[in-house]
């Protein structure tokens, strides 16, 4: 439609470049609320992603998907949080690495 | 040219907030920076002619899944962590994992006939009322209502769950 539009490819890397930032995030950081919002970060990144698809190939389809990842993505924020916050209580932190059950 | 500037413009701002959001130490100005995150996403979205997507991920994203996670964030009073990175060898392979991560995507991006990324013909001309919430409605309502239904009870069951998981109690 627009010539002086950015490229197609100039969003893929910018969505490249913010998922691997939340990758970063979900694999160095020890908070679980940190962790969580690297998830967000990711998310985002793929929606994104969806969004310039759509653009380029004229179709609304990836907007539906977008609202479908946000859905999903405020489920899975209240879940979380709440199993966040039953930690929490139990043991007095949020580090991940201090959640040991399983571990034997 | 004025697309150019904006998306250079957003692209900056969301790319420093994120970096912010993984690296800052105080956990409140990471979800702030997220959300510098989110909003300069949402500008990006209107730049793609998805104003409706852009509405949502204000007030959605921006709005109602940050204000859960501040909200959480005040009430747990997380004390501030010395060293807010995991230690030792884990983070070394973090990030090394995170180089791999990079140079795959940015190899899908850019190559020519792997991804879509390279030689495309421009973008064909869209019709007027292209991501408008009248044009998403109606094919969400017809094409994809099986998924939608499928969502409310999605939905549904987040909502049982977290009361079920904030009432219950651990001994």
């Amino acid at each position: 439609m627009n010539a002086m539009m950015p490229p197609l490819v100039a969003y893929q890397i910018l969505a490249g470049i913010l998922f691997t930032i939340g990758v970063v995030g979900v694999l160095v950081r020890r908070s679980a609320l940190i962790i969580f919002m690297s998830i967000e970060l990711m998310l985002n990144a793929v929606n994104l992603s969806f969004v310039a698809f759509s653009r380029q190939h004229g179709s609304m389809d990836g907007h539906i998907f977008v609202f479908f990842v946000m859905a999903v993505a405020a489920a899975e924020v209240a879940i979380g949080l709440a199993i966040l916050v039953a930690i929490f209580r139990k043991k007095e932190t949020a580090n991940v690495d201090d959640v040991h059950l399983l571990k034997g | 040219m004025l697309e150019t500037v904006l998306f250079s413009f957003f692209a900056l701002t969301s790319v420093v907030c994120a970096l912010g959001v993984v690296f800052h130490r105080n956990p409140v100005h990471c979800a702030l920076l997220l959300v510098g995150v989110l909003l300069s996403l949402s500008g990006l979205f209107i730049l793609l002619n998805a104003q409706f997507i852009a509405a949502l991920q204000v007030i959605v994203y921006a709005g109602a899944i940050m204000v859960l996670f501040l909200f959480v964030l005040m009430l747990l009073n997380f004390r501030q962590d010395p060293d807010v990175l995991t230690p030792g060898a884990a983070k070394g392979f973090g990030f090394l994992f995170g180089l791999l991560v990079m140079v795959e995507l940015l190899w899908t991006a850019l190559s020519p006939n792997g991804g879509e990324g390279g030689g495309l013909p421009a973008a064909p001309p869209l019709p007027a009322d292209f991501g408008s919430p009248a044009a998403i409605g109606k094919i969400l309502y017809t094409t994809w209502l099986f998924p939608f239904e499928i969502t409310s009870i999605l939905l549904l069951v987040a909502v049982v769950g977290a009361v079920v998981l904030a009432k219950r109690k651990f001994a």
